[in-house]
């Protein structure tokens, strides 16, 4: 029988996964008929975990046990840019890891965010295995095309703790040119305008019968629809401060329901010409005063607001079209991805650039999870001419001397690759060599992500420069990065340390696997055969009004008229805790789990996941790497701020 | 997309020849190969040693296609880029070398591009120079002269050719 594998969309703000049967694709729904689930984790006192739109309702009454837009932080280190951000706009809490890692801490347990992102997986696995009635455990992940190395590695562990094994990890708008082109038989070169929640990619294709070249891709991981959610945010916050004196973004309830406001109201312009938005209890002051807002926005308005944002977008385009030697006049297609893309104004600007309408026959939220179905399905042999051949969106560098860089392996390059650089010794009888490992465009090594400080030692002990380590870079079908090490002389693999990574440790990720945290979602079944795992009902389109109707008394909050009125809900109407547990809410909502295997525990072959090509790296914390220094990288006088290693200029 | 076309012996063998092989060789393309024939090469050896063409081999038959694989992808991104070809060409006819650094064939070219406009000699650099300031400084003999100087240096430079022949077309329109 054939092996199923499914399509996972791991989106910043929902997730989709779709199964490829018998040469169709098919989208599939949750217990409640949901097409897309929110990428939101809600964690309940009782230690267990709620996943997808319910979850996501329950951000209004407890935003600091609700995590959502976990992908703006996955592969990041805390001193990043966005881990700030993120801890400004979010309620909960976000803590410093050893070794620059990231945790979010809820009811004093610390989480990674692979495992927050594990626990999205592990839901859209459960439903997966409901459609098919027996265990899903192999998947293609899509993950944003600019995505770096850190990022990617991060969104497969997280498919690793979700007991799945991830077959590949693939470029959202790649997956959305496979969807629109697949079986079609066509010849065309388009453009994917990939607006997600919190990232945007475009990438230009040229499809032909049976293969999908992309010939580039360019993107801004810090530009998404939240962004235009925020402007509203801003507008509204702005005029409660100017009105009232009082700052909404210093109270989490507050500042959830302004953004919960401002995204209902950003969905809603694109159905009407103008939305009122009124809050009657935005906060209530120490004198028991409750101050509320009334503001209506037009899409002329809102057009303003989100200019520049919208004009960002296309200098990336611009970039992409460029990078690709085409002009907008040489494309054939333009293909446009993530809900943002729904939004009026931003379809009449995509027009108005490519100089043509873009397709209308592809669903933006539904087409990367299709795309990466078809994927999975060609890696497990079941759908055929359909192949590949993908890019790696970000230069590929080594730190040099002075805090400067320079490039291995281009953007755009195609993938898989290998380049082999040589390095020598600096100073007699050296033990080991140090490099450092950046993905970005920037000469500068602080304007780049770092991917990971290499140690590479066990080579013949030599005078300086007699010893010759050839230093491979290997960028894989998934665009993750693979340095190995060998000595040219002896032609014997030098050992590799990490010396810095985000990544979590193999020992890490063996007990994260070992107490089965994902399972903790939609546990499936309980001693008295109750759900931890409710999936409000709600239209497959409209998650906001999943988030409102929750309550039932929540339901009228929706109004038909476009306005939206949150003053049915207060902190005070958090529903007791039974209650949000599936006693057969909906009908289906009882059989959708019961064929669930039990335990929960797959076992997971780690042999079988790692590379095989890929040395076992091992990883030690900075402070280890310190305290074992044996300083023959002291040099005197030396202020060089990237490793001391001489680039040998010859070719391998 | 199976391994049914493809022999195991054959990728075995390539896999020990791939490093005597050039680029045009590995895509099996004549050297003069247009970028569209080189994209069609490309395509072609995708589909029989891409990763995912492939997946039902194991163990060293699936490395071996692996590297043969990398290296159509080196081989591609060099000749479909004009700069990386050129450079890569040069290489070449020289017989150094059968591969070139992608990401520093762009600056070879670049590089000698700059060679060619400032000279590759110290003199040749140096008489240049004068000629550009006799050039601003509206001296056009003493330019032509110097540049005649650079090119008893560097006879080859392509650049200082260009520019004498500019000089002595503007001192002929002026005479």
């Amino acid at each position: 029988m054939a092996e199923i594998a499914v399509g996972i969309d791991l989106g910043t703000s929902n997730t989709c996964v779709s199964l490829m049967r018998d040469g169709k694709v098919e989208v599939l729904d949750n217990a409640f008929a949901e097409r897309t689930s929110a990428s939101v984790v809600h964690f309940h006192e009782d230690g267990s975990v709620e996943v997808g739109n319910s979850a996501k309702a329950k951000v209004i009454h407890s935003p600091a046990e609700t995590v959502s837009s976990a992908k703006r932080l996955i592969g990041r280190y805390y001193f990043s840019e966005e881990v700030k951000k993120a801890q400004a706009v979010y309620a909960y809490e976000i803590i410093e890891a050893p070794n620059h890692g990231v945790r979010i801490e809820i009811r004093e347990e610390e989480f990674s965010l692979p495992e927050i992102s594990a626990m999205v997986l592990r839901e859209m696995k459960q439903i997966a295995e409901h459609h098919v009635g027996e265990s899903v455990t192999k998947a293609v992940i899509t993950v944003p095309a600019y995505f770096n190395d850190n990022q990617r590695q991060a969104t497969k562990d997280a498919g690793r703790i979700a007991g799945l094994e991830v077959l590949r990890i693939l470029n959202e708008p790649t997956a959305a040119a496979l969807a629109y082109g697949f079986g079609m038989g066509m010849n065309q070169r388009v453009a994917v305008y990939d607006l997600g929640g919190g990232t945007f990619d475009v990438s230009v294709l040229e499809i032909g019968k049976d293969i999908f070249e992309v010939l580039a891709t360019c993107g801004d991981t810090f530009l998404g629809g939240d962004d235009f959610d925020d402007r509203i945010i801003d507008l509204l916050a702005d005029g409660f401060v100017a009105e009232h004196n009082v700052n909404p973004r210093n109270d989490p309830y507050a500042f959830e329901r302004l953004k919960l406001a401002a995204e209902t109201a950003k969905n809603q312009l694109s159905i009407d010409e103008e939305v009122h938005i009124s809050i009657a209890d935005v906060l209530t002051t120490e004198d028991g005063t409750v101050l509320g807002i009334e503001h209506t926005i037009t899409r002329a308005e809102f057009a303003v607001l989100v200019h520049d944002l919208i004009q960002r977008t296309f200098k990336v385009c611009d970039e992409a079209m460029q990078q690709s030697d085409l002009t907008v006049r040489d494309l054939d297609g333009v293909i446009l991805v993530g809900g943002p893309t729904r939004l009026p104004i931003i379809r009449e600007a995509v027009e108005a650039y490519f100089q043509q309408p873009p397709r209308q026959d592809v669903d933006p939220d539904e087409v990367v999870s299709m795309g990466a179905a078809i994927h999975a399905a060609s890696l497990v042999g079941e759908a055929k001419d359909a192949m590949l051949l993908d890019v790696t969106p970000l230069d590929l560098r080594i730190g040099v001397a002075g805090g400067l860089t320079e490039p291995v392996i281009e953007r755009n390059t195609p993938v898989p690759i290998e380049q082999t650089r040589t390095f020598t010794t600096f100073q007699d009888h050296q033990e080991s060599v140090q490099i450092s490992v950046y993905q970005g465009d920037h000469r500068m090594a602080a304007d780049n992500a770092l991917l990971g400080e290499f140690e590479f030692s066990g080579f013949t002990k030599a005078p300086r420069s007699d010893v010759k380590i050839d230093v491979t870079f290997e960028i894989d079908p998934d665009g993750i990065v693979n340095v190995t090490a060998t000595d040219q002389t002896t032609g014997a693999a030098a050992s590799t340390q990490i010396t810095l990574s985000s990544r979590l440790g193999e020992t890490q990720m063996d007990q994260i696997i070992a107490s089965d945290l994902a399972a903790r979602v939609a546990t499936p079944s309980t001693p008295d055969g109750e759900q931890h795992i409710q999936l409000s009902p709600a239209s497959p389109c409209d998650s906001i009004a999943a988030a409102q109707e929750t309550n039932p008394a929540e339901e009228s909050a929706l109004f038909g008229d476009g306005s939206v009125d949150f003053s049915e809900e207060r902190p005070d109407d958090l529903e007791p805790e039974s209650s949000v547990r599936a006693t057969g809410g909906t009908e289906n909502a009882e059989e959708s789990y019961d064929i669930i295997m039990g335990g929960g525990g797959d076992e997971i072959d780690l042999d079988q996941i790692d590379d095989e090509e890929l040395i076992q790296l091992t990883e030690e914390t900075v402070d280890e790497r310190e305290s074992g220094n044996d300083g023959l990288f002291d040099t005197s006088g030396a202020d060089l701020a990237g490793p001391e290693i001489e680039l040998v200029k010859e070719a391998k | 997309m199976s391994t049914s076309t493809i022999d195991a012996l054959e990728i075995t063998a390539l896999s020990k020849i791939m490093d005597e092989l050039d680029y045009y060789q590995l895509l099996n393309i004549e050297p003069s190969a247009s970028t569209s024939d080189i994209r069609r090469a490309f395509h072609n050896s995708s589909r029989t040693f891409h990763p995912d063409a492939n997946l039902d081999l194991t163990g060293d038959l699936r490395k071996q296609c692996r590297q043969i694989s990398k290296r159509v992808t080196e081989a591609y991104c060099v000749l479909r880029d004009t700069r990386r070809r050129l450079a890569y060409d040069d290489k070449r006819a020289n017989g150094t070398s059968l591969r070139i650094q992608i990401a520093e064939a762009r600056n070879a070219h670049v590089e000698r591009r700059k060679a060619e406009r400032c000279g590759a000699t110290p003199q040749g650099r140096q008489f240049h120079g004068k000629a550009e300031t006799d050039l601003k400084a509206g001296n056009l003999a003493g330019a032509i002269q110097n540049i005649q100087m650079a090119l008893t240096f560097e006879a080859g430079n392509a650049g200082f050719k260009a520019m004498l022949e500019e000089l002595r077309e503007r001192k002929k329109a002026i005479s």
